[in-house]
């Protein structure tokens, strides 16, 4: 593949994930751990295809706070490792690495961070930048796939050299984009962990604050020579573009739309954090206009304004123009949301006062007025198939059946959806990885103050690992009263199909010990039981005799996920039999397609009658248990 | 015609459902769990068969005398009848039958003689009974033995006829016969309900009264997990017999347990069933049978012929004390707080039928 060119100077075509995940392996890295986020999920991944041939570990860890651990264990003996994680990942894995920033490292240790503005597929759009500032580690922006590549390198280089791990933050339209990318020469270094008993890497001194401090100010310094930080545009340029990340091609592409590439400056800066200094400096002492270009939180902004008032006597009168002043604002507000070329054209052409024709890219509002009927509406949906779409049916009709009025709690993952129609709005409360754990617990321990009613909560198997199992011992510690369904769908499936602690594969295909979870929660005392969601009455029930107790207990409803049970399989054959079925005058006003509402069961108009579309269909039968007509036929494949 | 959401607020949530089963299984949205009905999904739709079969809602005991034996009574304490009886099961009686097992013997004789294509009624234990489906006689034996808890049997009758049988019979209480016949009278939206003959039998019991689900929990609290064998409900008060012995309590510590949509009923002795079937209460060897219809008076007749039950003239001075009990029954739904005409759960009396109650019931009081 083309990551693994031996060629230096070849054009490949690789995605940012791809192109990090290539730096890396330039750079010599022998240690990789991640767990699976979106948009960097790949980066492991791609690893993962590879190690084999580098002598390179790679793993999928339980959680990101344990992937940095295991990345820093290799630092610490002298090996450069990779730890790979989405914004939210970084939040599980702060403790550590406030730590990790003041005890340093030894081998180089990149951390590379997916933030996710727009959250195209996050609960939030989260800016890490702030908090690795807060964690002292330097950050670096690529705004291109070539920078990826070239960053992830050269931050293995910085790290070593620090002796401090170094922060490549990637969005989304870097990590998920396809670029030509000019490849360098990879390395095969000799590996040899040291770690005697003379070592020593301790966070315990007043001391290591100071050295830490030493070490962000010789990142600053050669932050203002570094390659990644750019200028393109007249010299001593009056008005001046600020920009960081992929903001700076949009900037480019903004400035050329408006005619005005001629007489604006653009400084790209690539090594954001700490801020390269005297390069800013230099240019904001001829700069009478400064326009910040960045995604989601004014962060270049608010550090260059600080800078810049910090030498207000040498650089004179600046008006600043950027999130702060809402001038670089996209159409939900300014900080929110992604930039592209179009807001970016609509800002600079107020700012500076130039006629803007307006977008050269229809509007929403433009697009469904041409599309207008050719174009339905799509909502969120899981997928067909999809053992949690059945598995919130039974909790659904449980609920119901026991009549007194329980809530269920959830948190992330594909079953995320239990909180729109196609989950049947039945997820009430959705924050981070565990958490619905967590306040189940909390909700579990109110009776005494009067609140009686079933508290239910739905977590991933994944998640069980990652996040659930300190809230289950919490609760059975404390004799909290609810009700934990763990979905196990065997994958890590929404960020692509990763393995975790319960299968039996590793990140590399390899034999792996399984961890089962039941033998978790009988470690635990707690009491447990299995169903298969595809099986919707044995569900309902076991539902519904696991609400008559009391005390944390567990229901794990297993089912392979209906993806990765097709993949290379022939599917079950589902179809209606139209002599049963009664279209419109099915009592329940088109089940299947209206209630049930899996993508695979759609409504024929020509006909009157429900229909399954093969395409889509992976051949679960669950509608077929459903339908109260029997009308669906499953003709099993044989296995 | 109201639909699904009336049912929902009117009787289900306002605690009228007696489980008589026969809105579950018309759908996906009605289902039913420890003989509990719920609505686990709204259907948005404006009427529904569901309301319509419901005997808690639009009942008026005119009509349907009207309508099932195309005249109007004038026994106010018993209905329509055509004869009343001392029965039993002649021969050996199923194990664990009640009292003369009259109800087991007919239904079996109906199966064995192609009279009926399956009979529905309530199997299991005494403690956990569930909705059946007889297809033999055999099978209907093994469902003997009175059960007081409400379960919703007629579940299973629609799922009889959604797999395509007809010519049924059904063995239900009050509430259920009378779910029974509104299903009969036709016109309904849901196609199963349309085909002709579809029930051709319907063998009611008395019950003066059913118990919520929570009755088990009551139950099991009580015999700490011994084995029920067997529940009754004798005069002088309820009484399980278990593994270990028996229980006894007085009907007081039932009455929390009751179905509220019970006190709000006036047919304690399945009025529209074409033969009745009681406890005589006063010999526990024999049943109180009452023929109401034509076809209950051939059953009869077969049942005789074929000697599989016996009969006696009903002993005259235990009548009054039987018309006695229902009409007390009669007068306490009218005299309820709770009771209005028209309102959900409240049958329709014509006015004649309340004057010929008030005035049978001053005479037999007497």
């Amino acid at each position: 593949m083309g990551v693994c060119k031996e060629q230096p100077g070849v054009r490949v075509a690789l995605t940012g994930n791809e192109s990090i995940a290539r730096g890396a392996l330039e750079a010599g890295v022998a240690y990789a751990a991640s767990y699976p986020g979106s948009p960097t999920a790949e980066v492991l991944g791609t690893l993962a295809k590879v190690a084999g041939e580098f002598n390179l570990y790679v793993e999928w860890s339980v959680n990101e706070k344990v992937a940095m651990e295991g990345a820093a264990a290799a630092s610490f003996t002298g090996l450069r490792s990779l730890v790979v994680m989405k914004a939210d990942g970084l939040n599980v894995a702060l403790d550590f690495a406030s730590a990790l920033a003041l005890s340093g490292t030894r081998g180089g240790m990149v951390i590379v961070v997916g933030d996710d503005p727009s959250s195209h597929s996050s609960v939030r759009e989260e800016d890490s930048r702030n908090l690795c500032k807060a964690l002292h580690l330097p950050i670096w922006e690529p705004s291109s796939v070539q920078e990826a590549k070239d960053m992830t390198r050269a931050a293995f280089d910085l790290s070593e050299q620090l002796k401090l791990p170094v922060v490549v933050r990637c969005v989304t339209r870097v990590c998920h984009a396809s670029g030509d990318v000019e490849l360098g020469e990879l390395t095969r270094p000799e590996r040899r962990p040291v770690f005697g008993r003379d070592d020593r890497v301790i966070t315990f001194s007043i001391q290591l604050h100071a050295q830490l401090e030493q070490k962000l100010s010789r990142a600053a310094a050669e932050a203002s020579d570094s390659f990644f930080n750019g200028y393109s545009g007249p010299a001593n340029a009056r008005r001046l573009v600020i920009a960081s990340g992929p903001s700076a091609m949009y900037a480019l592409e903004a400035l050329d739309m408006l005619g005005l590439a001629g007489g604006v400056g653009v400084l790209k800066l690539g090594t954001t954090w700490p801020l390269p200094e005297t390069l800013l400096l230099n240019y904001l002492k001829n700069a009478s206009e400064v326009v910040f270009a960045e995604e989601v939180e004014p962060f270049v902004e608010d550090n260059v304004m600080a800078l810049a008032a910090g030498h207000w006597n040498e650089l004179g009168s600046i008006k600043f123009y950027g999130k702060r002043s809402g001038h670089v604002a996209g159409p939900a507000g300014a900080g929110i949301g992604e930039l592209d070329p179009d807001v970016l054209a609509g800002s600079l052409a107020k700012i500076f006062d130039v006629p803007w024709a307006g977008q050269t890219m229809l509007t929403s509002r433009e697009a469904e007025e041409l599309l207008g009927e050719k174009m339905p509406g799509r909502e969120l949906a899981l997928c067909a198939g999809c053992p949690h779409r059945a598995s919130f049916w039974a909790i659904r009709t449980a609920l119901e059946l026991d009549g007194r009025e329980g809530v269920v709690l959830g948190d992330i993952g594909c079953y995320t959806l239990g909180i729109v129609r196609t989950g049947y709005y039945l997820l009430q409360t959705m924050h981070c990885m565990g958490a619905g754990v967590g306040i189940a617990g909390g909700l579990g321990k109110l009776n005494r103050f009067g609140f009686n009613k079933p508290v239910i909560t739905v977590v991933g198997d994944s998640t069980f690992y990652h996040a659930a199992v300190p809230a289950l011992i919490n609760a059975r510690y404390n004799r909290a009263n609810f009700m934990c369904v763990v979905l196990d769908n065997e994958t890590t499936a929404m960020t692509g199909h990763q393995p975790h602690p319960g299968r039996q594969t590793t990140a590399t295909g390899g034999p792996a010990d399984t961890v089962y979870m039941e033998e978790i929660i009988r470690g635990l005392n707690i009491p447990y039981a299995i169903s298969d969601p595809y099986d919707v009455d044995a569900t309902i029930n076991a539902v519904c005799d696991m609400l008559q107790l009391s005390g944390p207990r567990v229901l794990i409803l297993r089912r392979t996920c209906a993806l990765a049970a097709v993949k290379g399989k022939e599917k079950n054959r589902v179809y209606v039999d139209w002599d049963k079925c009664i279209g419109d005058d099915c009592g329940c006003g088109r089940f299947c397609s209206k209630v049930f509402a899996c993508p695979a069961n759609i409504w024929d108009a020509e006909h009157g009658k429900a229909r399954i579309d093969e395409a889509v269909c992976n051949g679960c039968g669950v509608c077929a248990t459903l339908c109260p007509q029997q009308a669906i036929v499953v003709e099993r494949t044989v296995e | 015609m109201p639909g699904q959401e009336r049912l929902k607020n009117e009787i289900i949530d306002g605690g009228l459902c007696s489980a008589c089963g026969l809105c579950v299984g018309l759908c996906p949205y009605i289902k039913t769990r420890r003989d509990r009905v719920r609505v686990i999904y709204p259907c948005g739709l404006q009427e529904g068969t569901c309301y319509s079969v419901c005997p808690k809602t639009g009942l008026d005991v005119g009509e349907m005398d009207r309508a099932v034996f195309g005249r109007e009574r004038e026994d106010q304490a018993l209905g329509v009848l055509q004869g009343i009886y001392f029965a039993r099961a002649a021969g050996d009686k199923a194990p664990g039958a009640q009292y003369g097992g009259v109800t087991t013997a007919l239904a079996a004789l109906a199966l064995r003689q192609g009279l009926i294509s399956g009979a529905v009624l309530t199997g299991g234990e005494a403690d956990n009974p569930h909705p059946a489906l007889a297809r033999t006689a055999g099978e209907v034996y093994a469902c003997a033995g009175s059960k007081y808890v409400g379960v919703p049997t007629l579940a299973e009758l629609n799922r009889a006829l959604r797999d395509g049988l007809t010519g049924l019979g059904v063995v239900g209480r009050p509430c259920q016969v009378a779910a029974v016949r509104k299903m009969q009278q036709g016109n309904l939206p849901g196609a199963q309900f349309n085909v002709p003959g579809a029930v051709e039998l319907v063998l009611g019991l008395f019950c003066f009264a059913s118990l919520t689900p929570d009755f088990y929990s009551f139950l099991s609290g009580q015999v700490q997990g011994e084995k029920v064998i067997k529940m009754d409900i004798p005069e002088d008060g309820p009484v399980v017999e278990t593994s270990a012995g028996s229980y006894r309590w007085s009907m007081d510590d039932l009455r929390p347990y009751i179905h509220k949509a019970c006190n709000l009923c006036l047919d304690p002795t399945s009025e529209w069933a074409d033969i009745a079937v009681g406890a005589t209460e006063y010999d526990r060897a024999w049943n109180t049978l009452v023929v109401r219809s034509d076809r209950g008076r051939d059953l009869l007749n077969l049942a005789l012929d074929k000697g599989v039950i016996e009969i006696k003239e009903y002993p005259p001075q235990r009548l009054p004390v039987l018309r006695r009990a229902t009409l007390n029954k009669k007068m306490r739904v009218l005299a309820d707080a709770e009771y209005q005409e028209g309102r959900p759960g409240c049958p329709v009396v014509p006015l004649e039928y309340r004057r010929q109650i008030e005035e049978q019931w001053g005479g037999v009081s007497q």
